[in-house]
C-alpha cells in the first residue's frame, strides 16, 4: 500500500530518479556528495534507484550484445516502476549505455522482446524505452539554470580560470542522446552548459579546444599509451588555454586523468599539470560549502591544496 | 606523383626511385614514388552478411564512403595512429576483401568508443558499433585473437556480474597484475589504496556494494552469455 501511494506522488511532482551508477559511491564519491548538495540548494529533487546495477558502461557491449542492452535496461525499468519519467545520470558512460538500450528497444521489436523476456526471468517488469535519460549537467542547466545559480552564490569563483572538459559521451552520438535533436539537450559540437553555469558562479570560463576529446575512456589501462596521451593533451590545452583548474561531468574522464597525472609528469613535467574538479565541487564552493563538504582531498590532483591556495 | 594516403598502400609495393628520368626529364623528389599494380581477385561476401546481421553492424550497408568518420577519428587524427581507418575497415568489409582485413587485426582493437565518427556520420552509420562488429568478426574467424582491450572487457563482465556493480579496483588490480603493468606496481596500488582508505572510498571485497536479489539477475545474464545474445 504504502510503496504504491508513494509512485503516485511521484507521478505528481514529475519526480527524477538519480542513477549513481558504479563510481560514485566508491572512487567518486566527491562527485555524489557534491552533486547531492548542489542539487538540494537549488532545489531540485531526486530519488536514488534502489538496487540498481552497473550499465555495462562501453565495455559490455564489445562482449554481447543482448548483456549490454539487458543491463541498461534494468535499471531504466526500475526507474519507470518508481514512477519515475526522467532519470537522471552523472555519468559519461551510464547516460551513453543508457541511452543506447532506450533505442535499442524502441527500434527494434524483435530485441524489445528479447529483452524483455529476460527482464521477465529476473524479476523485472517489462520495458519499452519510455524513461528518459538525461545528464546531470543537462538537468541542472535546465531546472536551475545560470539564473539560478547566480542567485545561489555565496562565494563567487572570481579570479579562478576554468577549463571545462565535457569528454566524449555526454552529447555523442545524437542518435542516443537526441543532443542538437531534443530540447533541453546541449550542443554536441559546442557544449556550452558548464560554462555557463560556472561563469554564473563567478569563474572565468578559458576558451578550451580539448572540450569534447577523448579521455583514452574503457581503455584507461588497456591501452596505456592512448590513454596517457589523451590526459597528456588535455591537461596541456588547458595550460595553454590558461586555466588554474580542470573542470570535469564524467568519473571515468576524471579519473582517468587524474590517476594518469603520475606519469605525466614523468613523461612531460609538471609543467602541464592543473589539479581537476567536478564541476558539481566547484559550484559546490560557490555556493559556501567547505573544501571539505565537497570532498576536495579526494582528488588525487591536489585539488584541495590549489583550492585553499588560491583563497577558497 | 603525390600519394594520398600513403598508409594505405602496402610498404613492399611502395616504389622509390633515387633518380627518376622521364624522357630525359628529372622528376625525381615528390613525383619519384609509384606503387607496384596488383590485383584484388578474392571477394567473398561473407563479411558483409556477417556484420549487417548483427545489430551492432546493421548500419554498415548505408555507408558511401565519404571519410568523415576517418577524417575526425579520435585514433586516426588526435592519436595519430595512421592505419586506423574505419572508413577503409567499412569499405574493406563491404567489398569482401578479406586479405587485405586480416592485415588490420593488429590495430582495429584500438578503438576508444569515442562516438566522434557515429555523430558526424552524414548517412547515419554506427561506425563504432560497426567497427566493433568487424572486429568480432574477424576475431571469430581466428584472423586476430584477444587482446589487451577485449581482455580488460571479459574481465570487467566477469567482475560485475558477480555483484552486479562493478569493482574498480578489484578489476584493475587483477587485470594489471595478470598483463604485468609494470607501471601500476604494487607501490602504485598501495599508495592508491591508503588514499581511498584515508578518504572512506574503500568498499572492495567484502565491502562492496551489493545489489539485491542479484542472483536471479545474474542467472539470467549468464544464460545471455551461454545463449551467445545477438551480436
Ligand atoms: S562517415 Fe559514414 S558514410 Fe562516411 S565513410 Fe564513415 S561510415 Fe561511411
Ligand atoms: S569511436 Fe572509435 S572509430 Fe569512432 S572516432 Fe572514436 S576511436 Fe575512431
Amino acid at each position: 500500500m504504502k510503496a504504491e501511494a508513494k509512485v503516485e506522488v511521484q507521478e505528481k511532482i514529475g519526480g527524477m530518479a538519480f542513477y549513481p551508477g558504479c563510481s560514485l559511491d566508491g572512487l567518486g564519491k566527491a562527485y555524489e556528495k557534491s552533486a547531492k548538495a548542489v542539487i538540494h540548494d537549488l532545489g531540485i529533487q531526486v530519488e536514488n534507484i534502489k538496487n540498481y546495477n552497473c550499465c555495462g558502461a562501453t565495455e559490455v557491449k564489445t562482449v554481447n550484445y543482448d548483456l549490454s542492452v539487458f543491463l541498461p535496461a534494468r535499471n531504466l525499468a526500475l526507474a519507470k516502476n518508481m514512477g519515475s519519467g526522467v532519470v537522471v545520470a552523472p555519468c559519461n558512460g551510464c547516460v551513453y549505455s543508457l541511452s543506447r538500450a532506450n533505442k535499442a528497444v524502441t527500434e527494434d521489436e524483435s530485441t524489445r522482446q528479447r529483452i524483455n523476456g529476460y527482464l521477465g526471468k529476473a524479476g523485472v517488469s517489462s520495458y519499452d524505452g519510455s524513461v528518459e535519460v538525461k545528464h546531470l549537467l543537462e538537468v541542472i542547466y535546465q531546472r536551475a539554470g545560470p539564473q539560478a545559480v547566480r542567485s545561489h552564490v555565496k562565494k563567487p569563483l572570481s579570479g579562478l580560470k576554468v577549463a571545462c572538459y565535457y569528454g566524449c559521451l555526454y552529447t555523442r552520438p545524437k542518435v542516443y542522446t537526441g543532443a542538437g535533436l531534443q530540447e533541453g539537450k546541449d550542443n554536441p559540437e559546442h557544449p556550452h552548459y558548464m560554462d555557463d553555469l560556472l561563469e554564473a558562479a563567478g569563474a572565468t570560463v578559458v576558451d578550451f579546444s580539448a572540450k569534447t576529446i577523448c579521455c583514452g575512456g574503457g581503455h584507461a589501462v588497456a591501452d596505456r599509451e592512448v590513454s596517457l596521451g589523451f590526459s597528456a593533451a588535455i591537461l596541456n590545452e588547458a595550460t595553454r588555454a590558461g586555466a588554474d583548474v580542470v573542470s570535469t561531468m564524467c568519473p571515468l574522464g576524471h579519473i582517468n586523468i587524474e590517476t594518469n597525472i603520475p606519469k605525466i609528469i614523468e613523461q612531460y613535467g609538471d609543467a602541464i599539470v592543473r589539479p581537476v574538479m567536478y564541476f558539481t565541487q566547484l559550484l559546490g564552493v560557490a555556493f559556501g560549502h567547505s573544501r571539505k563538504d565537497v570532498r576536495l582531498a579526494d582528488n588525487f590532483s591536489g585539488a584541495d591544496t590549489a583550492m585553499h591556495r588560491l583563497g577558497f | 606523383m603525390p600519394i594520398h594516403e600513403k598508409n594505405l598502400v602496402d610498404k613492399d609495393r611502395l616504389l622509390v626511385k633515387e633518380e627518376a628520368k622521364l624522357d630525359g626529364l628529372d622528376v625525381s623528389g615528390q613525383w619519384s614514388t609509384f606503387i607496384e599494380q596488383r590485383i584484388l581477385g578474392d571477394y567473398s561476401t561473407d563479411v558483409l552478411d556477417a556484420v549487417a546481421s548483427t545489430p551492432a553492424g546493421k548500419t554498415i550497408v548505408n555507408c558511401w564512403q565519404c571519410g568523415t568518420c576517418t577524417a575526425g577519428c579520435c585514433m586516426h587524427t588526435d592519436f595519430g595512429l595512421r592505419e586506423f581507418n574505419p572508413r577503409y575497415f567499412i569499405y574493406l568489409a563491404q567489398k569482401g576483401a578479406e586479405d587485405e582485413l586480416k592485415k588490420y587485426a593488429p590495430v582495429i582493437w584500438r578503438c576508444v568508443t569515442c562516438n566522434k565518427c557515429v555523430e558526424r556520420c552524414p548517412k547515419g552509420v554506427r561506425v563504432e558499433e560497426v567497427v566493433h562488429s568487424i572486429e568480432g568478426y574477424m576475431r571469430s574467424k581466428g584472423w586476430m585473437g584477444d587482446t589487451p582491450a577485449s581482455r580488460w572487457d571479459e574481465a570487467f563482465v566477469k567482475n560485475t556480474l558477480q555483484t552486479g556493480v562493478l569493482d574498480e579496483l578489484a578489476l584493475t588490480r587483477s587485470y594489471v597484475s595478470r598483463e604485468k603493468l609494470a607501471e601500476f606496481n604494487n607501490r602504485f596500488m598501495l599508495r592508491m589504496a591508503l588514499k581511498l582508505v584515508r578518504t572512506g572510498r574503500i568498499r572492495t571485497g567484502p565491502l562492496r556494494h551489493r545489489v539485491k536479489g542479484w542472483e536471479k539477475v545474474r542467472d539470467v545474464a549468464k544464460e545471455i552469455l551461454e545463449g551467445g545474445g545477438e551480436g
